[in-house]
């Protein structure tokens, strides 16, 4: 019975101690790990969507009414305090699990600056190889008219994107996504011009 | 001399993962390319050496009864500790080796030198055997990742080394784990043997 009792405060000490310790460095590291978080979202911001000085989530404006399950976030990139472009983060389900992605949207040209694969699980030397910029780089300057389309063989069509060799599903997901944001896009735009213009009175 | 002694033990003789068969699970899931596996080797290490040392120094404070849960509380704690320290201050260090650090915990050797090692011996033996157990493993890791790397992607350490044409892809999927690990093991059996 002692020794019960004398094994469970020593016990009871261990854990005191460690959950402790934990805590301390968690108070320590948890600013600077929030800090270092918001630091990688705005560099991928910044790859998506090189020419802006400024990029604020306005998903509680834009993402109202009901839309895309795949649509997660929409970032409007400022420039002189004008909106001129939209960072949508979507997430898809790919072969092995979900993949999210960013995706850039220029709203002058109604073009895609660029994608960025952020986190996936998919096979290594195969749909893994979406997070290579040979794949990401064949979303560039895609026009917004019509939805991205996957081929197997060299694109044909503007709105074609190439599929990755061995890997339908990841690419398909990939531009699902990208497509979802697309979508949203598309019918914003005008909108969004508006708002545009309506600062730009303003700053007037 | 005994400290050299236990330094070598781990790398050769008592390697962890060709000569005791810890460490089986990470190594399989990770070694994907030689970068990995010196990543993996790397965090491993240093997690090893920090839980030596304080269950070493606890050695005679545990009661034999609750060792166990005892070591499991202390190599989880310090698992998130050098998670969270290291994503604080090294960044660049936390991008290159962050997603090993949780698989850490999950990581056998590390509870098998604790429990064969550490709480046997003072802290100093106990330090040279955590260096020289990392030093192993993390020399297992890299063999087994050059293999599945140069076969299975063409690459070693990121650089082309076979022409591009057709790699073994089976290589670094899960199956090309099992067979280079069981190969390996092979002729390691067969080596021991001839000079046994």
């Amino acid at each position: 019975m002692r020794d019960i009792i004398k094994l469970s405060i020593f016990l009871l000490l261990v854990a005191g101690v460690s959950g402790a310790g934990l805590s301390y460095v968690n108070d320590v590291t948890g600013p600077l790990i929030e800090k270092q978080i918001l630091q990688n979202k705005i560099d991928s911001f910044k790859e998506v969507y090189p020419q802006s000085d400024k990029v604020e989530n306005e998903s509680a404006t834009h993402l109202k009414e009901p839309h895309d399950p795949a649509l997660k976030e929409v970032n409007i990139a400022y420039r002189g305090g004008v909106p001129a472009g939209i960072i949508y983060a979507v997430e898809t389900k790919g072969y092995s699990g979900p993949i999210s992605i960013l995706a850039g949207f220029d709203i002058a040209t109604a073009k895609i600056t660029a994608i960025k694969v952020l986190n996936q699980r998919e096979t290594p030397g195969l749909g893994a190889k979406a997070k290579e910029s040979f794949f990401q780089d064949r979303y560039k300057n895609k026009s917004t008219a019509a939805p991205l389309e996957v081929t197997k063989s060299a694109p044909a069509k503007e709105n074609q994107i190439q599929a990755i060799t061995a890997s339908t599903i990841t690419s398909k997901a990939v531009t699902k996504g990208v497509n979802a944001a697309r979508e949203h896009f598309a019918s914003h735009i005008t909108t969004l011009k508006q708002s545009g213009n309506h600062a730009v009175e303003v700053a007037k | 001399m005994s400290l050299i002694n236990e330094f070598t033990k781990g790398v050769i003789k008592e390697n962890p993962l060709f000569r005791l068969m810890l460490g089986c699970c990470p190594s399989l899931a990770i070694t994907t390319s030689v970068e990995n596996g010196l990543g993996m080797g790397a965090a491993f290490t240093g997690v090893l050496i920090a839980s030596n040392i304080a269950i070493s120094a606890m050695r005679n404070i545990i009661p034999d009864n609750v060792r166990i849960p005892v070591y499991v509380v202390i190599i989880a704690s310090f698992v998130t500790m050098t998670d969270q320290l290291m994503h604080a201050f090294t960044p660049a260090l936390y991008t290159a080796l962050g997603i090993f650090i949780p698989l850490i915990v999950v990581n056998c050797i590390i509870l098998g030198r604790a429990e064969a090692f550490a709480n046997k011996n003072p802290i100093i033996p106990s330090v040279f055997d955590a260096l020289g157990m990392g030093v192993g493993f993390t020399l297992a890791l890299v063999i087994v990742s050059t293999f599945r790397e140069v076969l299975g992607a063409g690459t070693f350490y990121g650089m082309q080394v076979l022409p591009e044409t057709a790699p073994a892809i089976l290589m670094i999927l899960p199956p090309g784990g099992f067979i280079t690990l069981g190969c390996l093991l092979g002729l390691m059996n067969k080596l021991q043997k001839k000079t046994a």
